[in-house]
């Protein structure tokens, strides 16, 4: 059995437990593990902290960091803002000597200290490298036959490439692997790497420009006759959930497409239920795409 | 007695600026031996030359330390001056305080303090120096150029016409090279095949010239004068003296396979030759597609050929050549646009590279000069040419191709000319039009309404008719613009070979940070490699237009006919030697040396190590390796490197 | 008290590190002054006992900069030096001195940055290390 320290942020446990709980529970399936790690906090938001102060972020990030490596094992986000943050923190303090001990001067005040022995990893990564692919295609019990998954991967995963190394950062292929590997289609459509208008700190200072952007990805799902959206980021997954009904609000648009975390997608394949991936938390409900399964259970 | 003379250089302020050119002055004069120290403005030039001279002839020097810029830049000059003053050349030491020090510290007393170091170092060095004298060798009067494009070609037939003998070897079946590969050429628009198959011709029927086709340097041995360098020829399939090119194995052969020499935008048959042209006109079994070898089937080609020349099992062929020099005239590969994914090639039909638009441009090609789009075979109305595509990008290749710019304007206007209704869009970050008679070029293509898009394009993505849209950031207008093409074409740059790190391993010469091999000096050794007796020619040295090139391998053919028209060359004499009474005879030294430099004779009934000259490169491994001292690297002794430790560390000199 | 101020001795060979030293000069690129370059015609003429001998004599780093492996102008020089400086960071040890004070670094003719960043690296190292007859060194 494998063991991972989850750091679960900000977003999963006050909005969308169920990435949480679809997580767990699929890991639990394939006998990965996680622990949680006491008294973290926000990871903090890797764009927009960083730019404002530097050494603050990375003094909270590598905080977070040496909670977790106080486990023992190494750490998993399920948000790409926090595998951002953490991530790019651990890559700036590992690089230069100076830096790390002039953060670990700042951490010796609440008794932490930034060594670089855990790993960060994405969740996804768990489930691509730890499980494989093949594993998680053997493991389906219920059919995705015909839905057609649009996956969104997320800007803070992906860049900057030289840190996150997930092999092409403009046609990635490790989500749309998986899933295919759940039985549903991927399906191309324009500006797939596009971001989905939250990051930076747009969403709090510019709404309008941030559900611009949100309404410009959800047109080309629609043209290329998406079913879903399916994503890996907790961010990104509240823009476009939530962005739908704001989009409603302010632009009299209205989309109805369902917006699923890739463990939420998995836990259909495993023939899981509404309640149990947590599903019932979403603003645009679910059910027209698991309608549209129709008790496919082979 | 020792009588040193030290000269401290100012170059103007590139080292008085930056070092107190007195005080290091008066600190030089208080060291032991020294009898004269001088500061100039300018020391490389005729009066500071002139002053060392006038020194040495009146004072009595016998030796002479030179503080001034790189032994790399003029070490040769200042060894001249001795020479001609009567002292031996090897006499003299440069203490570096312009690239070592003068210009890469910013606080004056310290620079200072260090350059004094640096002459204490050359002090304490020279006192340990001895005369030497070169060593004559015999030079082999040829020259082996690697490659046969257009600037192999060119200095083989300089060398060969001033009557030297040339052994030019061409990997690819046929001369001609990327050249041989276009239709017309900017600025001027005259046909690439015009003007080099007559060069092509002169070639073959050169007496002077030996062409080694199809065949690759695998071994390259010796030194300026005396290379000795060994060739595979490639097995053709067949016997090359008996085929007399009539072609009817080619037209008879049943397999087609996309063709290289189109990059892939036509086929080519199992047996062929690249273009009709070729030089040899001789065809080449491809062994990986050819029915009859993968299969045992077929045989077609060895039935119809007349002369009887098809022999399947014909083996590869290694022949050996002597040379006194080589000059390396490799190529270039287009970049490969598939790393950059995000402008979709190889998964959209409707996006080729600018090479592969020339094939389709050109009258031999696949399409006999009609530019037609993969994906349906329609006629393109509307084209984008997307420029650097690999080039000036951080994550490909920094540098500039140079010759992207024209070739995707002289194919607009081609492209314009054929069909007047077509538009034409060419994405650029800088028109660089640097040629001569490029600028007006440029000109005469906006005159014919050619839209030139001042952006990089961020991204390609095709529609569902085939179409593809150019994304790109109109930097005229600071607006996101998208743009509906039938056809774009990626303005691919150079990048080097991709077997030069063979060649460069092969010669020992070095590579820039990108990839392209390395000059002496950017500025004024342009065609010397670092290897004494090998010269560049061509885009191996860096991306070129073809007047570039062709300047560059008449450089090279003069640079290797300044060697070869020598019968007897001077050596460096700064190479190993043995003290024979020292030596054990283990031959520990034999076996470290690369060169087989070094032999065991026998010595009054005892085993003697033994260097011969001529093979030793000085590389001083063997200096290391004996057990009791008693090789020294001339020149390079333990005993000197010692001196000049206690020098700058035990504050003497 | 005076800041101290290392004495760094660099033997670059001929071929590359020597070149890479003048090409960060001719792109002026500022590194500290403490170091000294010696020319060798190759890493691999590089007596172990030069490295004692500048120890001894009190220098506070020795560094030796070669070809790339592979791209020795002597073919293997450079694999030479690797062998013997292997061999040296043993003796270090015997002689109660800190293996960090020696270093081996292969800088092409076209690593002029890589010549500077690596000479600012190890004088800061030097610094940090502190003066030879400071310590017990």
């Amino acid at each position: 059995m494998k063991e991972y320290a989850s750091f679960l942020g900000c977003i999963i446990p006050n909005r969308y437990p169920g990435i949480e709980a679809s997580s767990t529970r699929i890991l639990g399936h394939f006998d990965v593990e996680l622990v949680q790690i006491n008294g973290a906090s926000c990871c903090p938001a890797p764009g927009v902290f960083s730019s404002f102060h530097l050494d603050s972020w990375l003094a909270i990030a590598a905080r977070n960091i040496a909670l977790g490596e106080m486990t023992g094992k190494d750490i998993i986000t399920m948000c790409n803002g926090c595998y951002g943050s953490l991530t790019e923190a651990s890559f700036l303090l590992k690089g230069n000597k100076e830096l790390k001990e002039k953060i670990n001067g700042i951490l010796s005040k609440v008794g932490c200290e930034f060594k670089g022995t855990s790993k960060i990893k994405h969740v996804i990564e768990v489930f691509s490298e730890d499980i494989g692919v093949k594993k998680i295609q053997e493991a389906m019990n219920t059919s995705l036959e015909g839905v057609r998954a649009c996956t969104h991967y997320g800007c803070h995963f992906l860049k900057p490439a030289e840190m996150k190394k997930h092999g092409s950062s403009e046609r990635p292929r490790l989500l749309d692997e998986i899933v295919e590997a759940s039985g549903a289609r991927s399906v191309d459509y324009k500006d797939k790497t596009m971001c989905c208008g939250f990051g930076g700190g747009v969403r709090a200072r510019n709404l309008d420009v941030t559900l611009d952007f949100t309404r410009e990805k959800l047109n080309n799902i629609i043209s290329a006759r998406g079913d879903c959206i399916v994503d890996q980021c907790a961010s990104c997954h509240l823009e476009f959930d939530r962005g739908q009904v704001e989009i409603k609000k302010i632009f009299g648009q209205e989309f109805r497409v369902p917006v699923l975390y890739f463990t939420q997608l998995i836990g259909m394949g495993l023939g899981m239920g509404q309640h149990e991936l947590g599903l019932d938390f979403h603003s645009i409900p679910a059910k027209p795409l698991l309608d549209k399964l129709n008790g496919g259970r082979r | 007695m020792t009588n040193i003379g030290i000269y401290i250089c100012h170059c103007g302020t590139n080292i008085a600026g930056m070092i107190d050119v007195e005080e290091l002055a008066r600190k030089a004069a208080k060291l032991k031996d020294v009898s004269v120290v001088k500061d100039y403005r300018y020391l490389c030039s005729d009066p500071g030359q002139d002053l060392i001279k006038e020194d040495i002839r009146s004072m009595d020097l016998d030796r002479v330390v030179v503080a001034a810029c790189s032994p790399r830049m003029h070490e040769s000059t200042y060894r001249k001056v001795l020479s001609e003053a009567g002292i031996n050349p090897f006499l003299l030491e440069i203490a570096n305080i312009r690239e070592q020090a003068s210009w890469v510290h910013s606080e004056k007393e310290k620079t200072t303090e260090k350059a004094f170091d640096l002459v204490r170092i050359a002090v304490a060095k020279v006192k340990k120096d001895e005369s030497l004298e070169s060593l004559p060798a015999d030079v082999i009067q040829r020259v082996l150029v690697i490659g046969a494009g257009i600037a192999g070609i060119q200095t083989s037939l300089d060398i060969a016409n001033i009557g030297y003998e040339v052994v030019l070897v061409e990997k690819e079946q046929s001369i001609g090279g990327r050249m041989s590969q276009l239709g017309k050429t900017f600025p001027t628009l005259d046909c690439s095949a015009c003007i080099l198959t007559p060069r092509m011709v002169e070639v073959s029927t050169n007496p002077k010239i030996r062409l080694h086709t199809y065949s690759e340097v695998e071994e390259i041995s010796g030194f300026i004068g005396n290379f000795h360098a060994k060739i595979r020829k490639k097995s053709r399939g067949l016997n090359p003296d008996l085929c007399t090119g009539c072609g009817e194995c080619t037209a008879r052969c049943p397999t087609k396979v996309p063709g290289e020499y189109d990059e892939g935008m036509g086929k080519r048959k199992a047996i062929y030759t690249l273009f009709p042209q070729a030089v040899p006109n001789v065809p080449v079994i491809d062994r990986a597609n050819c029915v009859y070898i993968t299969k045992g089937k077929c045989g077609i080609c060895k039935k119809v050929c007349p002369a009887g020349a098809i022999d399947y099992e014909l083996g590869d062929e290694i022949v050996e050549e002597e040379v006194g020099a080589v000059v390396v005239a490799s190529g270039f590969d287009p970049f490969d646009p598939t790393s950059k994914e995000e402008l979709g090639y190889g998964r959209y039909k409707n996006v080729i590279t600018g090479l592969q638009l020339e094939r389709l441009l050109h009258t031999a090609g696949p399409t006999k000069g009609e530019v037609i789009r993969p994906s349906d075979g329609a006629v393109p109305k509307r084209i984008a040419f997307v420029q650097c595509v690999g080039s000036r990008d951080e994550h490909a290749n920094k540098y500039c191709s140079r010759v992207c710019c024209m070739h995707a304007i002289k194919n607009a206007l081609l492209i314009k000319e054929h069909h007047p209704d077509a538009e034409i869009f060419i994405y650029y970050i800088d028109i660089r039009a640097f040629g001569k008679g490029y600028e007006e070029f440029y000109k005469r293509t906006q005159e014919h309404g050619i839209k030139f898009m001042r952006g990089r394009v961020a991204e390609i993505f095709e529609e569902n008719n085939g179409n593809v849209v150019v994304r790109a950031d109109d930097t005229l207008l600071g607006m996101v613009m998208e743009n509906e093409v039938d056809m774009a074409v990626l303005s691919v740059g150079m990048v080097p070979r991709s077997d030069s790190a063979k060649i460069q391993k092969l010669l020992g010469i070095a590579t820039g940070s990108d990839g392209f091999f390395m000059e002496a000096h950017a500025k004024l050794r342009p065609v010397e490699t670092l290897v004494d007796g090998v010269f560049l020619a061509g885009t191996a040295q860096g991306p070129k237009d073809i007047p570039d090139t062709v300047a560059q391998a008449k450089g090279a053919a003069s640079s290797a006919l300044g060697v070869i028209s020598h019968k007897v060359l001077e050596l460096s004499p700064l190479i190993s030697e043995v003290d024979e009474r020292l030596c054990r005879g283990c031959g520990d030294c034999k076996d470290i040396c690369e060169y087989g430099a070094i032999e065991l004779i026998t010595l009054d009934s005892r085993n003697a190590a033994r260097i011969n000259p001529a093979l030793c490169k000085g590389c001083g491994a063997c200096t290391v390796a004996c057990c009791n001292g008693s090789i020294k690297l001339r020149n390079f002794t333990d005993t000197a490197t010692f001196a000049m430790l206690e020098a700058v560390l035990g504050g003497e000199a | 008290m005076t800041e101290f101020d290392p004495r760094i001795i660099a033997f670059c060979c001929n071929w590359c590190s020597y070149v890479g030293a003048d090409l960060a000069g001719t792109s002026r690129l500022q590194y500290p002054h403490n170091v000294r370059i010696i020319r060798t015609m190759c890493s691999g003429q590089v007596f172990p006992s030069y490295i004692l001998k500048a120890l001894e004599l009190g220098a506070d780093g020795v560094m030796i900069a070669g070809c790339h492996i592979g791209d020795c102008h002597y073919v293997s020089g450079n694999k030479k030096a690797e062998e013997r400086f292997r061999m040296l960071l043993g003796i270090m040890k015997t002689l109660g001195l800190d293996a960090r004070r020696i270093r081996l670094e292969w800088i092409s003719a076209s690593e002029g940055v890589k010549f500077a960043n690596t000479i600012k690296e190890f004088a800061r190292e030097i610094k940090e290390l502190g003066p030879r007859n400071g310590g017990k060194e």
